[in-house]
């Protein structure tokens, strides 16, 4: 029997949000379970174990387990990887150490301190042998000096033998040769090699990102092969895909090999849920906005797909593989305000989870965003019929004592300033995924979830001019519901570097060829159908004497002067819209290929909504909001109960089980037939 | 219309003073960003969009300074260009531009420099400036890259910009334009820069009228006042914590110019009085033959300061609150921080280097209890030649990295440039230019011994691949390395090597242009160290042994300076023998280091009898 049923289930780092639903029906579940960070295959199981007694179905009914992780990230951001060592080429044994020798921009040379690496310099093992930039040997490997240092590695009792030699994105001979090396000296230990993972030039980001790919293999690969077993325990037999930093997913196999891959699984599933609003109504510019209790991660999403970028970068490292271009910043919910030297500041300290804001009644004595949104009447001090409520004094003492005294204004006043200052760094976030790379934001649709998302949204569209925040119905869980959307996806690059002098095509004929048969063999892996398959064909060009490359699409699966043509001309048009100016008269240089392979799943029906009767029928109560120095009487609705093609006008609250809504003074919302809430300013 | 002037009215009326000035903050934070991207992803020479020598930054209507750079070698950007160009004459989309640095006093140290100025109105009234600032690959001179240790004129040194309107309304000066073009060697880079420079101005102009109309004008100005007064008197208080009333000495030498007079001594002296900072530096030396002359603007000694007072508190704003921290500022026409026209400017960085060293010396000697030693200067050599079959010209930049000064609380950065400039990939090298890199490795015991060590400087090593180029040289502290501080050892030497190992192996020297390199000749470019802090007694014996593993230290050092004993076999440390050998050989010290321990009045005599030529250095 064909079966349609996926489950789908986001980690994050409170929650963990199951979502399942039937492709042929659209019929759709969705529930939170505690996270379990100690081991979230727990979490994820429980997930799992809920969400099927809730829609009375048993697990042998799932056809795939979708999923997005934090294991990679947590790893990464808390440096706590497996033991690595490095081989690199001779005469570079400090290639991580020295990095791009450089103190960030906005740092003091009297105070800035380097960040530790990940691998000290005593696990980097220097190996003769040598390459040149077009692949041509200069010294052969010396196979006596790689035999040492595994030796040596394996004395030490280290796990993972990491590889980046000069010039390996051109040739993996020499990396090649020495797997095969570790193998017979040390077959148990785990190799990633450069070749495989970021086969482009830099050697310090390359070394990067193949140590990275090494630092977190051995928990995911053990957190993978745990989460097959627990979903084996539970007797079923889906298949179980894992959300990558690119926005598309892919089997455990591909995620044991390359697990830094993962490095934003949970970000990037976020970001291709917001897709999905564009998708449905069909609004295909969207800057998605998910605000946690900690941080905000925005994304921008043009043509329905969140746009991708190599330069990205995880903790303090850089991470040059394509990686849904996530922009975050310490301001969420938890973010805690406070008065130094006269400023008033806001976040990135949060209150967290525990003891969270003031008003939780937890103990939490800081003032924080949440507290302001609920001291001006945003967030109603009962929530959802009761099940939770809000200590309205709590929050507006914390705000009192920390921010009005300090700077002898009002409670309301302050409680407004941390607001302000909030959805002013949300502003320059979203500014930077925008104007920096060329887009303007008043062309675009937010798409603010989370749970503290949409209490933002209607003040950020004003600000910046948008056309509308559109707040999905799954506000709570958009992430799940985006793995549950998503396709199967790889990309796989090559440097090819062609420069105006030396035209030769058939070297990236060459290459494209070799990228759509890596392409291919793992569609073929993956089982994709052939007619579920995309093959797409980029290049990464630049002007001539430029030092940064713009990836554009190359026009279609074919190496000629026209399609050059057609690419260059990709290329000028992309670089007017970031930068501004094209320079048509400039010779363009191409220095990289790639080939993205796509594995179309059937996109589940939705359910729509019910038309219903007035919005009015909707609303559950009424509370003071305080704008502009008046309190104004602000009805209170209920989300669930709002049915397709109402509308009302601001000031208005919207509950829900996992996030609020607040409708300005001056906006109107309206309930489309897929339930999405959309505010617009009142024209 | 109207509808939106209702909207910012709200917008203004709700919001509190310094709820705006933070806002306010943030929006001209995240302008310079935009610029300063904007500016390095489109830029053509491999300087500004690799190496990253560029800044950006923000004025107010009066030219006070809103946002600038970090990094002191700029003067006041402004002053040249409303000297020439009365503000009643400027119109909305105009654009000035120098590199003068006479005309503009030091506005820019040298001539590769380019300044871009452009004035922002708000319905018809001048509201403020933007400004962009790039270090461009070649503007002619007598060789490639426009400066050359050669040089004794700044027309050695490219053609000069005296402040100059480039747009008109928005029209480019079409024949001044192509002027300039003509005179570099790499034209298209030339056009490619400047048209990146005009992007990153006009961006910034767009940035401030937003912040003008979201907030007005008035209130704009009002949290710009306030953003100085913060940085102001956070950072004046701070000086006047460090400068307690008393007269405080500190000089500093630089290893030579180049063309034979060497060592030259920058003198400080910080007289503080009741309410009064003054720095007198007319003590320094005469300005030299050689080009390293260093055209200093008062307000880059205020910058140097303001950027150590201001260390460790990003809350506060790199603005015009800066440049006011010293009451005055004493130079001396004909010395070499204030040196005569037409002296040669082009190598100025190694004297700003010694400036900045010494601002930081003067802070040991007036507060100990918080020591930061010196750190070494980087290294900006040429390499120019042909390529073997077209047989076009090419030139690169070799900037290689030195080791930072050790602080009280943290060990020197090793292998830093400076701020934010970045180095070419080895493999980004190799593809571009016809050489092989053979070792890009941390130079060990480099860095000065210390409780707190200093940064290691590296190495850097290629073979060339063409037939013939030639290589202009410049390295700082070889001569007179950097000191370390309360009991820290100085910095080690760097040095230049041409084939080293090799029958015809030959130490370089470190000032020179015009050295010749042929087919498989090899050069190692070793780095000098910055200073140590504390003494080296006292750092933990398993720091000491992470440093030997990871060859930053050798195991002769850390016996002979560190006084840990290793155990070769097994990399482990002999405690009972490491505290043995440490209590019986532990040494006196003294505040600063360099080849020896000197207090502070020794070592101003020290730098007297060494211009004298009566102590030379001893080589190491």
């Amino acid at each position: 029997m064909n079966r349609t049923i996926s489950i789908a289930v986001d980690t994050g780092g409170t929650f963990t949000d199951i979502t399942l639903v039937d492709r042929e029906t659209g019929i759709l579940c969705k529930a939170k379970v505690p996270s379990t960070p100690d081991d979230p295959s727990v979490g994820f199981i429980t997930g799992v174990r809920t969400i099927l007694a809730q829609a009375g179905l048993t697990p042998d009914s799932i056809s795939h387990f979708f999923h997005g992780t934090t294991v990679a990230t947590n790893t990464i951001l808390e440096m706590n990887g497996a033991a690595c060592a490095l081989l690199t080429t001779a005469g570079f044994r400090h290639v991580l150490e020295i990095g791009r020798h450089d103190i960030p921009r906005d740092g003091n040379i009297h105070s800035w301190v380097k960040p530790e690496r990940p691998v000290p310099a005593n696990r980097i093992y220097e190996i003769e042998g040598r390459l040149d930039f077009e692949g041509k040997q200069i010294a052969p490997l010396s196979e006596d000096t790689v035999r040492r240092a595994v030796a040596d590695i394996r004395r030490r009792g280290i796990p993972v033998i990491a590889v980046s030699y000069l010039h390996a994105y051109v040739s993996a001979v020499h990396e090649q040769r020495t797997r095969e090396i570790i193998a017979e000296e040390y077959p148990r230990a785990l190799v990633s090699l450069s070749s495989d993972v970021l086969p482009v030039f830099r050697e310090f980001e390359r070394s990067m990102a193949t140590l990275l790919n090494g630092y977190v293999m051995p928990k995911v690969s053990r957190y993978v092969t745990s989460l097959e077993e627990r979903i084996a325990g539970e007797g079923a037999d889906g298949r179980l895909l894992i959300m990558k930093s690119n926005g598309g997913v892919t089997g455990a196999g591909s995620i044991r090999r390359l697990p830094i891959h993962t490095a934003l699984s949970g970000p990037a599933a976020g970001a291709v849920g917001a897709s999905l609003i564009g998708r449905l109504t069909g609004e295909n510019r969207l800057i998605s906005f998910d605000v946690g209790g900690t941080s905000a991660d925005i994304c921008l999403i043009d043509g329905n797909i969140p746009t991708v970028t190599t330069e990205g970068s995880v903790g303090n490292w850089p991470l040059a593989l394509p990686m849904v271009d996530i922009h975050t910043i310490g301001a969420g919910g938890g973010s805690i305000a406070r008065v130094e030297n006269g400023s008033l500041l806001v976040g990135p300290g949060s209150a967290g989870a525990l003891p969270g804001p003031a008003c939780y009644g937890h103990g939490g004595t800081d003032p924080t965003v949440t507290d302001a949104h609920v001291v001006l009447g945003h967030l109603p001090p009962r929530l959802l019929n009761g099940t939770m409520t809000l200590d309205v004094d709590a929050a507006a003492r914390a705000i009192e004592r920390a921010v009005a005294r300090p700077l002898g204004i009002g409670l309301h006043e302050a409680a407004r300033g941390i607001l302000d200052i909030a959805n002013n760094a949300m502003i320059g976030a979203i500014r930077v995924v925008s104007v920096e790379r060329g887009y303007d934001p008043a062309e675009f649709v937010l798409a603010p979830f989370g749970g503290a998302g949409p209490l933002h949204g209607g003040f950020l569209t004003r600000l910046l001019g948008m056309k509308a925040a559109m707040v999905p119905p799954e506000a709570g869980v958009l992430s799940s519901l985006g793995l549950l959307w998503s396709d199967l996806k790889s990309d796989f690059s090559q440097t090819c570097i062609l420069k105006t002098n030396s035209l030769d095509l058939s070297l990236l004929d060459k290459a494209f060829q070799s990228l759509d048969t890596q392409a291919r063999n793992w569609l073929e892996t993956e089982g994709v159908p052939d007619s579920d398959r995309d093959i797409l064909w980029f290049v990464s060009m630049r002007y001539a004497h430029q030092g940064f490359e713009l990836l554009v699409p190359w026009p279609v699966k074919e190496v000629s002067d026209a399609t050059l043509t057609a690419a260059i001309g990709n290329f000028h048009s992309a670089h007017h819209q970031l930068y501004t100016f094209s320079q048509p008269e400039m010779p363009v240089e191409l220095v990289l290929a790639r080939a993205t392979a796509v594995g179309r799943f059937a996109k589940p029906a939705l359910r729509t909504l019910k038309i219903t009767g007035a919005a009015s029928d909707a609303i559950t109560g009424s509370q003071q909001v305080y704008s502009n120095g008046d309190w104004l009487s602000c009805p209170v609705y209920d989300r669930d109960r709002l049915g397709a093609g109402a509308t009302f006008s601001g000031p208005a609250i919207i509950e829900q089980l996992d996030a609020t809504t607040y409708v300005l003074p001056g906006q109107r919302a309206s309930v489309d037939c897929y339930g999405i809430l959309c505010v617009s300013e009142e024209s | 219309m109207s509808d939106s002037n209702t909207e910012a009215t709200i917008c203004r009326k709700s919001i509190v003073v310094p709820v705006t000035t933070e806002i306010i903050k943030g929006a001209l934070r995240s302008a310079q960003a935009e610029m300063e991207r904007l500016l390095q992803r489109t830029a053509m020479s491999p300087v500004i969009r690799e190496k990253q020598d560029y800044f950006c930054g923000l004025f107010d209507r009066d030219g006070r300074l809103l946002i600038g750079t970090k990094l002191p070698i700029l003067g006041n950007i402004l002053a040249p260009v409303l000297e020439r160009f009365p503000i009643a004459d400027m119109r909305d989309g105009d654009v000035y531009w120098y590199n003068d640095p006479y005309l503009s006093e030091g506005g820019v140290s040298h001539t590769p420099d380019q300044v871009f100025v452009s004035p922002i109105f708000v319905d018809g009234a001048l509201v403020g400036f933007t400004h962009s600032w790039a270090h461009f690959l070649d503007i002619g001179g007598t060789r490639s890259g426009s400066t050359t240790p050669d040089a004794t004129e700044i027309f050695h040194e490219g053609i000069l910009v005296p402040p100059v309107r480039l747009y008109r309304e928005g029209v480019l000066n079409e024949d001044l334009f192509r002027t300039f073009a003509r005179n570099s060697r790499f034209p298209d880079i030339v056009v490619g820069d400047v048209r990146a420079m005009i992007a990153s101005v006009e961006l910034g102009r767009r940035r401030m009228i937003e912040i003008f109309s979201r907030f007005g004008i008035g209130p704009a100005h009002l949290a710009f006042d306030i953003l100085i007064d913060q940085t102001r008197n956070f950072a004046r208080k701070r000086m006047r914590e460090i400068f307690r009333s008393g007269t405080y000495k500190f000089a500093e030498l630089i290893d030579t110019d180049g063309h034979g007079t060497g060592p030259i001594a920058i003198r400080m002296v910080m007289t503080a009085a009741q309410d009064r900072l003054v720095l007198d530096a007319t003590g320094t030396d005469d300005q030299t033959r050689g080009p390293i002359n260093f055209l200093m603007h008062p307000s880059a000694v205020q910058m140097i300061f303001g950027i150590h007072m201001i260390s460790g508190h990003p809350e506060f704003m790199f603005n015009e609150g800066l440049l006011t921290l010293v009451d005055e500022v004493r130079l001396r026409k004909g010395s070499i921080l204030q040196p005569c026209f037409p002296a040669s400017l082009g190598q100025r960085s190694v004297t700003l280097a010694r400036v900045m060293s010494a601002c930081v010396g003067l802070i040991n000697v007036a507060k100990p209890e918080r020591p930061q030693a010196s750190s070494s200067a980087y290294s900006a050599n040429k390499l120019r030649g042909t390529w073997p079959v077209t047989h076009t010209p090419f030139l690169k930049t070799l900037a290689v990295a030195a080791g930072q000064g050790a602080r009280h609380d943290s060990d020197g950065p090793d292998a830093i440039y400076f701020l934010s400039q970045q180095n070419y990939p080895v493999e980004f090298a190799e593809q571009n230019y016809p050489l092989i890199i053979r070792c890009y490795a941390i130079n060990r015991d480099s860095g000065g011994p210390g409780r707190w060590r200093g940064g290691c400087g590296v190495i850097r090593e290629f073979e060339m691949r063409s037939e013939t180029a030639s290589v202009s040289l410049r390295m700082s502290n070889v001569e007179w390395p950097a000191y370390g501080v309360e009991g820290g050892l100085c910095g080690r030497s760097g040095r230049f090597t041409l084939n080293p190992g090799r029958p015809d192996e030959r130490i370089l020297p470190s000032l020179q242009d015009g050295v010749i390199l042929r087919t498989g000749d090899v050069l190692r470019i070793a780095m000098p160290g910055g200073g140590g802090v504390g003494h080296p007694f006292d750092r933990e014996p398993e720091q000491v042994l992470r440093d030997v593993t990871a060859g930053f230290v050798s195991m002769e050092s850390a016996l002979e300076e560190y006084g840990v004993v290793i155990e070769p076999e097994t990399e482990t440390i002999d405690l009972v023998a490491t505290l043995d050998h440490r209590s019986v050989k532990r040494w006196p010290t003294k505040l600063f280091h360099r080849r020896h321990y000197f207090d502070p009045r020794s070592w101003w005599d020290e730098a007297d009898a060494a211009t004298r030529n009566e102590a030379l250095p001893s080589v190491t």
